[in-house]
């Protein structure tokens, strides 16, 4: 009887159709952001900016990104690695070409231009499903990982062959480059994050929404009922890549601050974010954050337990992290597909009924 | 246009009912009008199978058209080809008495035409609502940079369209699950659910692919019903296909006969009932 949805009655549909129409959802989205806006700023320090709040507030951006192509339209993708990859480029010739462009529109802009080339790689989508659409984004990640090498007008001809951000500033508060405080880059992210999680929970509960899920749970039914494919796709594609655009800017130039795209865009990173959907929940806002809040904070929790609390030699500990992350997937994939998410939402249902279930 | 010769063959062999209806809705010398959607000549195959070959009829505003034919005649086929998603290779398909073009399915479906599939179709992971929402999308249009921020327009449309979409739960008694993901709803509910979904349309003409298959005998009668209801109170014209001859001789004004993919009878029920080769090619092979 903690949690209750079955006793709230709409007496409106504007009512109902409210973004989170349950008042125990509302109140708990509240307290959320409260804390992460007005209490995390003054207690974070480096280490819990470096190693759990930022990689955390990246790869939700990435894994909403993934989950709406994948989650919500039914559209296998590998290539995530190779969008961050592109949204951290543009971010880099944006920065470097246009040295005044604030660096909220830069990464903004840079999620802009992902999306034009996720509408590329998608065009394929249109006449190609699974596992061959997979295999198509696989090649888009190991051509782009490639270009971003090949060509060194992407990299300014830098003799590394890295990129390195320049300091940039919001309200005279260094928001790239070293000298940038953690609460300032942590509040920057967090602020793009928020906004673009409500941006995807909006789009997804209107009619673009539904098309991509339309198309994912039957794409003929789908286009003879009057949804249209292309539109669906292209539009799932575009959304898509503008996330992961951005958290490939993102990781970038306010998380890494440097970067080199073979070790920073591998394949590997496509996959992480794919273990979070798969592991938060396909399909779901929220589950895009649970899975990556999951996949970041677990090797950090279990290292400090078994690295710094019983000792046990780091690669010993960095095995058992692989083994236990592979084995949670295979367990979701086989017995929960909807992921972390779903068992919340059984939790909720159950709590609406405890102490007495009938 | 339909050819006046094929239209007065037509009007000649109207029910009564359809000529008390005729009567009431509009003038009798009105009705080359009165043909909704006439397919002419039309022959399709897939490599070596013929599934239709030569196939002319017609459906008029209003009427509830009844398609038959054994297994493999080429009911569904045809359905298919009225909605664009087979492309016959001969033939001509004429809507509101102009001639179609090649058009994909979804802008055939924003032109006014909606169906339901024999086999169940419907989005399992969406909910009932969602599902309907959906099936509206011909009739909502919204920028998706207002979706985005849900906000004015964007706003407006879904609670808009919401409220007719109440209407259609309200008129299948489906009000208790609405918010139920359908992949969880036994097997009748999600048929009058599928029905809901291609309601929520408006269509001028609403294709129904055996609607009533793999009933029970009181969700049978339910669904007669919602079809004669749909058709009287909302003026739908209907095409449908159903294996029930009991039901197509009760709720059908015109039935349409294939076999082997040709067109063997097309008549008022009565005459059906008594055509020679109808009862030999259908009747006298297969009750059910
Ligand atoms: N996509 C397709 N590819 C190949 N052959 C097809 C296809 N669709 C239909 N056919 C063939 O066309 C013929 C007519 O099939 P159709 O599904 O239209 O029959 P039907 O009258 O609806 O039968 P039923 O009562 O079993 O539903 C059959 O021989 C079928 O095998
Ligand atoms: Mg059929």
């Amino acid at each position: 009887m903690f949690y209750r949805e079955a006793g709230e009655f709409k007496t409106s549909y504007p009512a109902d159709q409210q973004i989170f129409p349950i008042a125990l959802d509302r109140l708990g989205v509240k307290i959320v952001l409260v804390f992460a806006f007005l209490v995390v700023p003054f207690i974070i320090d480096d280490y819990w900016e470096k190693s759990v709040l930022m990689p955390f507030l990246v790869w939700s951006m990435a894994a909403l990104g993934l989950n709406i192509l994948i989650g919500y339209c039914g559209q296998l993708s590998l290539g995530t690695g190779g969008f961050m990859a592109v949204g951290a480029y543009a971010a880099y010739k944006l920065m470097t070409a246009f040295p005044d462009l604030n660096i909220f529109f830069v990464i903004i802009l840079a999620g802009g231009v992902t999306a034009l080339v996720g509408i590329l790689f998608g065009l394929p989508s249109l006449r190609i499903k699974g596992f061959y659409l997979a295999v198509a984004t696989l090649a888009a990640q190991f051509f782009l990982v490639w270009m971003f090498n090949k060509f060194p007008w992407f990299y300014n001809h830098s003799a590394s062959g890295q990129i390195t951000a320049p300091e940039r500033f919001i309200f005279g508060v260094a928001i790239t480059g070293p000298e940038a405080p953690p609460w300032a880059t942590y509040l920057f992210c967090l602020t793009i994050v928020v906004l673009f999680a409500f941006v995807a929970k909006n789009l997804t509960r209107s009619v673009i929404g539904r098309s991509w899920m339309a198309i994912r749970d039957m794409d003929i039914a789908a286009e003879i009922i009057g949804v249209p494919p292309l539109k669906a796709k292209l539009t799932a594609f575009a959304v898509s890549s503008f996330y992961i655009g951005v958290a490939g800017a993102m990781f970038f130039a306010v998380y890494l601050g440097a970067a080199e795209p073979t070790e920073a865009f591998g394949i590997e990173k496509s996959f992480l974010v794919l273990f979070m959907i798969i592991i938060g929940g396909l399909g779901s806002i929220v589950g895009s954050f649970i899975g990556a809040a999951f996949i970041i904070s677990l090797p950090v929790l279990l290292k400090n337990i078994m690295v710094g609390g019983l000792g046990w030699p780091t690669d010993i500990v960095q095995h058992l992290i692989f083994m236990l992350i592979g084995g949670l997937i295979v367990f979701f994939l086989i017995v929960e597909p909807h992921g972390l998410a779903q068992l919340w939402r059984i939790t909720k249902e159950k709590l609406r009924l405890w102490p007495f279930p009938h | 246009m339909a050819t006046s010769e094929l239209y007065l063959c037509a009007y000649s062999t109207l029910s009564q009912k359809q000529h008390d209806r005729d009567n009431q809705v509009m003038m009798p010398d009105s009705v080359v009008d009165d043909v909704l959607l006439s397919v002419k000549n039309i022959s399709l195959s897939f490599g070596g199978v013929k599934a239709l070959e030569n196939i002319s009829f017609d459906i008029r505003k209003g009427e509830i058209r009844a398609i038959i034919g054994p297994n493999g005649a080429g009911k569904s086929s045809m359905l298919n080809v009225i909605n664009g998603f087979y492309h016959p290779q001969d033939g001509e398909v004429w809507f509101k008495g102009i001639r179609r073009n090649n058009l994909k399915p979804h802008q055939i479906a924003r032109q006014g035409i909606s169906r339901t599939f024999q086999n169940i179709a419907l989005f399992k992971g969406m909910t009932t609502l969602d599902n309907l929402m959906t099936g509206r999308i011909t009739r909502m249009n919204t920028n998706m940079f207002w979706q985005a921020i849900w906000y004015g327009r964007a706003e407006r449309q879904e609670i808009e369209h919401r409220e007719r979409i109440e209407q259609i739960i309200d008129f299948l008694k489906i009000q208790s699950i609405r918010k139920t993901p359908v992949g969880r709803l036994p097997y009748g509910l999600q048929k009058r659910v599928e029905l809901g979904r291609a309601l929520a349309a408006d269509a001028d003409l609403l294709l129904l692919d055996e609607p009533m298959a793999g009933m029970n005998i009181e969700e049978k009668e339910d669904m007669c019903r919602y079809v004669l209801d749909v058709n009287e109170q909302f003026g739908t014209t209907i095409a449908l296909i159903e294996h029930d001859m009991g039901v197509v001789m009760d709720i059908a004004d015109r039935v349409v006969v294939l076999d082997y993919g040709r067109k063997i009878g097309d008549g008022v029920p009565d005459e059906i009932r008594n055509n020679q080769t109808v009862i030999d090619a259908y009747l006298g092979v297969s009750h059910d």
